[in-house]
């Protein structure tokens, strides 16, 4: 049953998730997703604003990398087959809910704290709401405890800057596959 | 409904039903490996941490109490070859220490077994998949061959590990690896990318789908996958087993089989026979004591990290590590903690990616921003890290039960509690002080902990002599059904110190052994 190194990378195209554009269906990477503005399946427009904005405060340059639509294309996919790191943390499917009552919460904080989306905030006033976040259920907060939604944000961030074959390139980590993630999505 | 009959049901293509499978079809049984989840095969192991997610536990949910949960998800396994798809191929044994503590300490229970009865088997398997090793280093071995190729090699991380054990007067050796360091019955060597829980397709680690499953495929057995047996059938005496019934690409099926084996992990062959209650079992199959279910057990992980001045190529090697350290291994009850007890194991030196649950970023869940990308940055190039897998000693409180909710097929969930017992958590607390120190002495700038992780899932359907205390004999035998077996670390007593799959693998050939002679008389 063992097969060649060749075969394997012959078999990188396995798998190919897809994005819709314009209601057509295409393969994509997250960034590609972001860049030609495909549609978003699961999420609503001010969730992705929410998601993005907190993505870029836990991971810079998270958005840019598709963070959104990363995650709007695996809350559609099926149970099994979902590559979200949140399988591990005893959560239990589906995870729609677990996110968009944490966007929820971010939400209502901030505007609470602020009168502004959190997307709206200065700098300084979205990093200290995820400082917050990242210890204790800031005041109001109603939604799953707020330490570990940064977690399982944070996590997700870090696999589309950092878990991509361009992320171990950026940070000079040799990715040495034996099987390439899908060619049109490298995660 | 669709009846088969055949010879032999084996639940579950995993560590223990693939080895069972191949031994017991080359022995010319009839032989079905029923397994829930999907078809794998070497070509879906894409090397991604995002895409390994798929090759963990898919199946219906596992409720998870107690303040030490067993982290289901991330331990077992789902689809054809199950957890042994993404284990890292981490391969000691047991200690002869380990069988008997209770007899010995007054603590965790006894198996039925020693290690003089287990060692030919550690051996023949040993011989059959091939581990590398040095056993002359490792001066804390128990007696078996030597293995049979040379130890894995040592990188940079390695060699900066090991400064600190020797500054400390401790030793170590190359950590036994049931992956090539050398091609192996036509199996290629590692190339030591540190994509081992990924899966390995180049057939360098020791899956199942590299060893046994296709001896079973060529001694004729037949494999079944999106099988899920929701029932085992016993006769209307309750003495014996006859047959399964399972839902098969989304059809019921029954299969009659002569014997059955349990081969469907620590969590879900509890389940399963807690499910199968009848009116002569009203508590379960194998449940005449109430034994059924307790004495669940995982390692807790002590996790050590740091950062060197050196660059540590950490991303060279097999994920389990390139070094070991059992030095305090046989002495159970003494230990800097006079609360704590148990045996443990350091493995060094381990190939890290920079995402994932045991990634780099997530040794810092505190960091984000631009302090997080700082330190991934230094990170990627002067990591280091260790684990210690820490013994979990047994507690009947820690169970699988059945939940109030069942799934679509009618079979109640699992739940499963577990509790960290307080000289494990001693222990685990006295082992992470030490690792510190050892980092320490070998160099490093920063040094740092994680949280109290769990590995392997062990215990369940504990075997025993006294079937008042016990679900099955020491051959998985149950001992109140006498042609249902069970198979894999549910039957572990106690959880040792050490990666269970190469004590899961020995014990599964003791029993296809007597299961071959028993069929035959």
């Amino acid at each position: 049953m063992s097969v060649s190194r060749r075969q394997f990378l012959k078999g990188s195209g396995v798998g190919l998730l897809t994005f819709y554009v314009s209601g057509c269906q295409v393969s994509l990477t997250p960034e590609q997703a972001k860049q030609q503005q495909a549609d978003f399946l699961t999420l609503t427009g001010p969730q992705v604003s929410t998601l993005e904005a907190l993505g870029n405060v836990l991971v810079p340059g998270a958005a840019s990398k598709g963070l959104a639509h990363f995650l709007d294309q695996q809350l559609s996919a099926r149970g099994q087959d979902q590559l979200l790191m949140i399988r591990y943390l005893g959560v239990p499917q589906p995870f729609d809910g677990f996110y968009t009552a944490g966007l929820a919460a971010v939400e209502s904080v901030s505007r609470a704290a602020h009168g502004k989306n959190f997307a709206e905030l200065k700098s300084d006033q979205k990093t200290d709401l995820v400082m917050q976040m990242a210890q204790t259920n800031p005041e109001g907060w109603q939604g799953p405890p707020a330490p570990f939604f940064y977690f399982v944000v944070r996590s997700d961030a870090v696999d589309v800057v950092y878990g991509t074959t361009m992320g171990f390139d950026e940070l000079d980590v040799p990715y040495m596959p034996h099987i390439e993630p899908p060619t049109g999505w490298r995660l | 409904m669709k009846i088969q009959k055949v010879g032999i049901v084996v639940v579950g293509s995993g560590a223990s039903g693939s080895i069972l499978a191949a031994k017991l079809a080359r022995g010319g049984k009839d032989v079905v490996i029923l397994e829930a989840g999907p078809q794998r095969g070497h070509d879906d192991l894409i090397s991604s941490t995002l895409w390994a997610r798929r090759l963990k536990w898919g199946g219906e949910p596992v409720v998870e109490t107690g303040d030490h949960k067993i982290s289901h998800v991330f331990n077992a396994g789902f689809g054809v070859g199950g957890s042994a798809m993404h284990h890292y191929g981490v391969w000691p044994r047991l200690h002869p220490v380990d069988f008997n503590m209770q007899s010995n300490y007054g603590e965790g229970l006894d198996w039925p077994i020693g290690y003089a009865d287990l060692r030919p088997y550690y051996d023949e398997v040993q011989k059959e998949v091939g581990i590398s090793g040095d056993a002359k280093s490792e001066v804390w071995r128990p007696a078996g061959d030597d293995y049979p190729m040379p130890g894995v090699p040592q990188f940079t991380q390695g060699r900066i590990l090991a400064k600190g054990f020797n500054a400390k007067g401790m030793n170590t050796a190359p950590l036994p690896l049931a992956v090539n360091s050398i091609p192996y019955n036509g199996r290629r060597a590692c190339i030591w990318d540190g994509w081992c829980d990924a899966g390995c397709p180049i057939g360098a680690l020791a899956n199942p789908v590299a060893t046994y499953l296709p001896q079973a495929l060529s001694g004729g057995a037949r494999l079944m996958s999106n099988a899920t047996v929701i029932k085992v059938l016993t006769s209307t005496d309750g003495m014996r087993c006859v047959g399964v019934r399972a839902v098969v690409d989304g059809e019921e099926m029954e299969f009659e089989a002569d014997h059955v084996v349990l081969a469907a992990f620590a969590v879900q062959n509890p389940r399963l026979l807690l499910a199968s209650a009848t009116e002569k079992h009203p508590h379960g199959l194998g449940n005449g004591s109430f034994a059924l279910g307790k004495y669940i057990m995982t390692h807790p992980a002590g996790l050590v990290y740091g950062l060197f001045e050196e660059e540590t190529q950490c991303y060279l090697g097999a994920f389990g590590g390139q070094l070991v350290n059992q030095d305090a291994y046989d002495n159970k009850s003494t230990h800097a903690s006079a609360d704590a007890f148990g045996s443990y194991q350091w493995m060094i030196a381990q190939a890290v990616k920079p995402n994932d649950l045991l990634g780099i970023a997530t040794t810092r869940p505190d960091l984000f921003g631009a302090p997080l990308d700082d330190f991934m940055k230094r990170a990627a190039k002067h990591f280091a890290s260790m684990t210690a897998v820490v013994e979990d000693l047994p507690m009947a409180q820690n169970r699988v039960t059945l939940s109030d909710e069942k799934d679509p097929h009618g079979v109640p969930l699992a739940q499963v509690h577990h509790d960290s017992h307080p000289k494990t958590r001693a222990l685990w607390q006295a082992v992470l002080e030490e690792g510190k120190s050892v980092f320490e002495a070998a160099g490093a700038k920063e040094v740092w902990t994680g949280p109290q992780g769990a590995m392997h899932i062990m215990g369940g359907t504990v075997m025993g002599d006294n079937p008042n205390t016990s679900v099955t004999d020491s051959y998985g035998q149950l001992h109140d059904v006498k042609n249902l077996y069970v198979a894999g670390p549910g039957l572990f007593p106690t959880s040792g110190g050490v990666n269970p799959t190469f004590t899961i693998h020995a014990l599964a050939s003791r029993t296809a052994q007597h299961l071959l002679e028993r069929v035959a008389a």
